[in-house]
């Protein structure tokens, strides 16, 4: 059949566009793939990244306690804090109580030429402010965890609808025929809520979805054969698959199916060889795995899988999401210990993570973003023993790194408490825009229908924050 | 109303567009979609004038025609907004600047004249949807010995009108599979394709078709077609995803519905208002299909959370049984249907009174009430037996705790001791490393963990359904109102609002008149039996079009929860007609459905065409039906299948669901629960009867595409993915299946076993050349058989039904 009825087949064929997409995927010819409902194969201006990694800090981290140093904390700490001028639609039962500001347990200091502000948290990642861009202004629409982690992951606050790393790979495709073009790392002591609808591909054909990795064992369910079958006893299985399969379609021309689903064994076939591989950490240098910490139980699991992270891109994969535990930095009850503990495990594996991105020359075609999916408040129940610090989705810090952002780039203000971003203010969604703009995505322009409608990562729109852009 | 997006969607329409639409795309639409759409949009068409689509400005209102193609001087669009005819255009607003008129009369002049055509695409359909079928005559066709039943007719009629002869009837053998697996889920055993492959007489069909709709595993199979419409999931979803554990009544529910054919106007109207209907524990429990969806069960705000359950209770039954996307009609009028919003809203009223609940509803007959008790009674001994040993060590180490750290009772490090005991996912404290040591802390854990079980498990077996009841006067002062939300909100009230039917399917926007229920609101019922009646335009069509779907793949419409303007056109207005009277004259029976569709020829059809080459050229969709298409296994057949392949499907039915195996660090991570998988026997049960969490889903049913729960599914997307080829070749499923179905095929000669192992997986003989590469794998490995079993589980031929 002519190439052109055979994408015309496809595309009409009762199984439609997963089994395009995936099929011309795997010819690693994206100028093939047929035109899905909205999306134009490939990108829509010049990519400055080819990759994302994407660092999820789960529970909401404290913007005053990291980024955003505001000394009218210290000033009123103690103090009564009155919300009543603000119009919360959110948590209006945790304000109807009697609440007092709290100062940060933490030194600010300058850092870098940029001179930006980081915690004492962060004096790993305070060597790097130089090559980051950071955002202090962003808000969210709900202060629920899973709403709003679905709202970071997937742009609203229902699940259902597809990830970043979904949309990415149906704008953009797979790089690596060998490879998940999308992987999520969750901490598995304590899953994301919702677990794989959080990088799951919502109404978009499933072949967009991440694929959990562990940094335990092995890395993809079902990788390896089982223990009792042979490497030889494997070949002799897969060539009868393939005859087989091959009279069966010899007999049925008109359904490609069947000749793209003998491609996924394939691609099946050499990820069991090309996985472990491109995970062996045991490769790396020991420089590089102490400088990620891999030597020390408290940042062993978010070092190794940072480490996972760029040998994935170095792969080709397109969008790699770390997460922290569900609700790790969600620091209620003690802002010190919570953040300081939290901080431990995750400071020296990041800073490590752009350092050695930077020195393989891999940072400008990378696109590093680490967020909550909430900031939090200045202020605490007055008759609570601990100071912590409660959800805050008027004002969290965004900070993004490499693949074409303006390193040393400081944007947007919060009030005078921190709570409320009031300058150069941005919503999550424009973090979406800025991340499929870097990746040569209109967030615009990529869309796909369904349930009566063209669908979009941003929904009716997002802004590019132009201001962290080189 | 947002111009732009009207201008969106209109850019966005696929290709091969006239150059007269393109015309109106670019020149016209922009200018009418901001000064005129605001009355003349599909809603509102003030003076029965459309102006967002040409044929609208063609066809026009009650003045005429809008637009007379190329003469802007006689178009009345032109002599309107100039002013030479009154009241001038835009009414109430500022007239267009010269340069947009300018525009649009250069446009109408560029635009192809033509004779007056009637209304067509839109309007058409409209009228079509929005009128109760009659059912049409059977069209003659020449070849009509290829005729079984009108379904033949209409569809050799589309055909030989576009020149196409009907493929060839497909083997005995892939009818054989088609009908097993599409009706009850599983393969037959060699036994049974014998059987039907030797049997020459002439209604050896007909006589398996209806074997198949009498065996109760029927029902197993449809109900899951139904369940993935009702959102099906035995927990609330979201952080905590707390478990329902009554849910599982309704999957019953479900499957002996089916089973007993009940009649599909009594099974809508039960599950919308049964309480109403006389009650009984069976309806109240059919009523679990207003609560299926997600439940923030910490959400903050109560009243939000009241609007989110309204809101999609309103958009899920409108999608399920009229096949319409009123739910887009929540924050504004419809973009494209005719639903105002006010529509959305007076729908939703129906269920102003509703509240949610737990009914004490016993177990009827059909669920095995001793049995019920029996393991209620078992579990809740157990359970007092548990905890009443964990109080113990609690006890213990209290005192230890007390004796060593030399405090009292009430002192806060005690409360904080015992709290962390208790806490889920908590880690070993190295500060109480004086009071106990890992090993006993472990042992806690796991006593604690065994109640925590048993408390689950009780849970289960308790006689209630998860329901719901109106609250009505005298309980209240009075129903709420419902009232317009603009944009949604729930602070931004607008016009309050009666119940009431769509007002593009009554005719008017009266309110619904409500029948008394003593106790209840009635109003359910006036819904339900408004949404049931044989005058209703969409129900019969609805469900006619998704048993079609079942049995082709595509429905006749191949969007079956969007019949309105953007979902797909039917491809057989006619024949859906003619099935959704024939549905309501054989009293909705569904089986008589299946009876029609399974023995026409159309269905027999082979996936093979001859002409296909040329056929595909012009139909690429086979919207015409010159061949059956391919379909997949889903992923509970699959599963199943494997199970029932191998000897070791537990074919129990009914009851709690069992909790699959999940790796112990996956079991352990999550915040609110922990996830006890069931006994090993309980492991092999039908898919349907696996416990459906929704924050844990089966990875073997994820990779192969199970429906995603969040939201009513009508249609699940089966996708080709290299994780799938990982689960088959290398998951444990398989090759568990591989090995004991070895074991069963296994015969006196290598010979004999590969062709038993052929019969039992594929129904079929091996060929020669088959025959003799299996035989090479089996000389090379005494495990041979296996493996060559893992081989037929990865097939196409296995996967796919020709």
């Amino acid at each position: 059949m002519a190439l052109n009825s055979r994408r015309q087949f496809l595309y009409q064929s009762v199984t439609g566009v997963g089994g395009i997409a995936l099929l011309d995927l795997l010819r690693g010819d994206l100028a093939q793939a047929a035109p899905t409902l909205g999306a134009p194969a490939g990108p829509h201006h010049t990519p400055k990244a080819r990759s994302v990694i994407f660092l999820a800090m789960l529970g909401g981290v404290s913007q005053m306690d990291t980024f955003d140093p505001k000394p009218a904390l210290a000033k009123f700490d103690g103090t009564p804090m009155d919300w009543s001028k603000e119009k919360l639609t959110d948590q209006p039962g945790l304000f109807a109580r009697k609440r007092v500001i709290v100062a940060s347990p933490f030194a600010f200091r300058k850092h870098g030429q940029c001179g930006m502000d980081v915690s004492e948290l962060l004096p790993n990642l305070a060597t790097c402010v130089d090559d980051i861009a950071f955002v202090r202004s962003v808000q969210a629409d709900n202060g629920n965890h899973p709403a709003a982690v679905f709202l970071m992951n997937t742009g609203f606050v229902q699940p259902g609808n597809p990830s970043m790393g979904a949309w990415l790979t149906y704008g953009l495709g797979a790089q690596n025929r060998n490879l998940p073009a999308y992987v999520a790392l969750p901490d598995f002591r304590s899953i994301p809520f919702s677990g794989a609808q959080q990088w799951g591909s919502g109404f978009l054909p499933a072949v967009y979805q991440g694929t959990v990795m562990r940094w335990k064992g092995d890395p993809i369910r079902d990788l390896r054969r089982p223990d009792d079958i042979s490497e030889e006893t494997r070949q002799n299985q897969l060539d009868l698959l393939r005859s087989f399969n091959a009279e069966h379609a010899s007999r049925h021309l008109s359904n490609t199916e069947l000749a793209a689903r003998m491609d996924s064994y394939e691609l099946a076939y050499r990820m069991q060889t090309e996985v472990p591989g491109a995970l062996d950490l045991a490769a790396e240098t020991p420089a590089t795995r102490e400088s990620y910490g891999l030597n020390d139980p408290v940042t062993e699991s978010f070092g190794k899988r940072c480490l996972m992270a760029r040998k994935l891109v170095e792969k080709g994969v397109r969008f790699v999401q770390i997460y922290t535990p569900s609700q790790s930095w969600d620091a209620h009850g003690d802002i010190r210990k919570n953040h300081t503990k939290n901080a431990q495990e995750t400071d020296k594996p990041i800073a490590a993570l752009l350092k050695d991105l930077k020195q393989r020359g891999m940072l400008d075609s990378t696109l590093v973003v680490c967020t909550g999916e909430f900031g939090r408040t200045p202020d605490t129940p007055a008759d609570q023993k601990e100071q912590g610090r409660d959800h805050n989705i008027k004002a969290f810090t965004v900070w993004f790194a490499g693949g074409g952002i303006r390193g040393g780039s400081i944007v947007g203000q919060t009030n005078e408490l921190g709570f409320k971003a009031v300058e150069e203010v941005y919503h999550i969604r424009d973090v979406h825009a800025t991340i499929l703009h870097q990746m040569g995505l209109n967030d615009l322009r990529l869309t796909y229908y369904h349930a009566g409608r063209n669908r979009r990562l941003t929904d009716t729109g997002g802004r590019v924050i132009r201001s962290i852009i080189g | 109303m947002n111009p732009a997006l009207i201008v969106m969607a209109a850019a966005v329409a696929l290709a091969q567009q006239s150059p007269d639409q393109n015309l109106f795309n670019t020149e016209i639409l922009p200018v009418v979609s901001k000064a005129c759409a605001g009355c003349h949009d599909g809603t509102k068409a003030q003076s029965d004038l459309v102006v967002t689509s040409l044929d609208g400005l063609i066809k026009g209102g009650r003045r005429g025609a809008a637009i007379v193609p190329g003469s802007a001087s006689a178009s009345l669009l032109i002599q309107y907004i100039k002013g030479d005819r009154g009241p001038r255009m835009p009414l109430g607003g500022a007239p267009l600047n010269a340069a947009a008129m300018d525009r649009l009369a250069r446009a109408i002049n560029a635009l192809a004249p033509r004779a007056a055509t009637p209304a067509s695409g839109r309007e058409q359909h409209l009228a079509w949807l929005l009128k109760a079928p009659r059912r049409p005559a059977t069209p003659a066709v020449s070849g009509s010995s290829w005729v079984r039943n009108p379904i033949d007719a209409f569809v050799l009629s589309r055909l030989e009108s576009a020149g196409m002869r009907p493929a060839p009837p497909a083997s005995p053998r892939a009818l054989l599979r088609r009908l097993y697996f599409g009706l009850i889920g599983l393969p037959p055993t060699p036994a049974e394709a014998r059987a039907f492959l030797e049997d020459r007489s002439a209604d050896a069909y007909e006589r398996l078709v209806d074997r198949l709709l009498a065996d109760p595993r029927y029902g197993a199979r449809w109900a899951r077609h139904w369940l993935d419409l009702a959102r099906y999931a035995e927990s609330d979803g979201f952080a905590i995803d707390g478990e329902r554990p009554a849910a599982w009544r309704y999957r019953d529910y479900v499957i002996r519905s089916f089973n007993a054919n009940k009649p599909y106007d009594e099974f809508v109207k039960e599950q919308l208002a049964g309480d109403e209907a006389g009650g009984g524990p069976e309806r109240l429990v059919a009523m679990g299909f207003l609560r299926m969806s997600t439940w923030e069960a910490d959400a903050n705000s109560k009243q939000q959370l009241r609007q989110d359950f309204l809101n999609e209770v309103t958009g899920t039954t409108s999608a399920v049984f009229l096949g319409l996307t009123a739910g887009c009609a929540q924050c504004h009028d419809h973009k494209y249907d005719p639903i105002p919003q006010r529509d959305f809203y007076r729908l939703q009223a129906f269920f102003a009174a509703t509240a949610i609940e737990e009914s004490n509803a016993p177990f009827i007959p059909a669920e095995d009430p001793g049995e019920m008790r029996r393991r209620f009674r078992r579990y809740e001994d157990a359970l007092e037996t548990a905890t009443a040993g964990l109080d113990q060590r609690r006890e213990a180490l209290k005192q230890r705790f007390m004796a060593i750290r030399k405090v009292k009772e009430d002192h806060q490090t005690v409360k904080d001791f015992l709290r962390d005991l208790g806490v889920r996912n908590a880690f070993f404290q190295e500060r109480d490393k004086d009071i106990l040591d890992q090993g006993e802390w472990k042992s806690y854990r796991e006593a604690k963990d065994q109640v925590d079980e048993l408390t689950e498990t009780v849970r289960r077996y308790r006689p209630v359904a998860y329901t719901v009841r109106d609250v009505t006067p005298p309980q209240v002062p009075a129903i709420h109102d419902t009232y317009v939300l603009q944009s949604g909100e729930l602070a931004a009230k607008a016009e309050k609002v009666e119940p009431g039917f769509l007002e593009s399917i009554a005719g008017h926007r009266n309110p619904a008149v409500i029948p008394f229920k003593g106790g209840s609101s009635g109003r359910r019922t006036a819904l339900a039996e408004w949404i049931s009646s044989a005058e209703n335009p969409l129900t019969a069509r609805v469900m006619a079009n998704r048993v079609w779907q079942h049995h082709f793949g595509e429905g006749i419409v191949r969007t079956p929860s969007d019949f309105g303007i953007n979902g797909e056109r039917p491809t057989h207005p006619e024949l859906l007609d003619w099935l959704a009277a024939e549905f309501v004259a054989r009293k909705w029976s569904v089986k008589d459905l299946h009876r029609l569709i399974l023995t026409s020829n159309t269905w027999r059809q082979s996936v093979e065409n001859e002409q296909a080459p040329r056929y595909a050229t012009d139909d690429p969709g086979n919207r015409l039906l010159w061949r059956q298409n391919w379909q997949r296994l889903d992923s509970e057949v699959l599963r199943d299948t494997l199970l029932s392949l191998s000897g070791r499907l537990n074919a129990a039915q009914g009851g709690p669901g069992a909790l699959f195996e999940v790796p112990a660090d996956v079991a352990e991570g999550f915040e609110f629960f922990k996830w006890f998988p069931s006994p090993a026997a309980e492991q092999n049960r039908r898919s349907i009867y696996t416990f459906q969490r929704r924050s844990v889903v089966d990875p073997l049913m994820e990779t192969f595409d199970v429906a995603n729960n969040s939201g009513t599914c009508a249609r699940r997307i089966p996708t080709v993915v290299a994780p799938q080829a990982l689960t088959l070749m290398n998951g444990d499923l398989a090759n568990l299946a591989a090995r004991h179905f070895a074991g069963r095929v296994t015969g006196g000669s290598p010979g004999e076993s590969i062709r038993n192992a052929f019969q039992a997986a594929l129904q079929r003989d091996p060929s020669p050349a088959e025959l003799d590469r299996a035989q090479t794998l089996l000389a090379r490995d005494t495990s041979g058989l296996r493996h060559l079993a893992v081989v037929l589980f990865n097939l196409n031929e296995f996967l796919y039904l020709e």
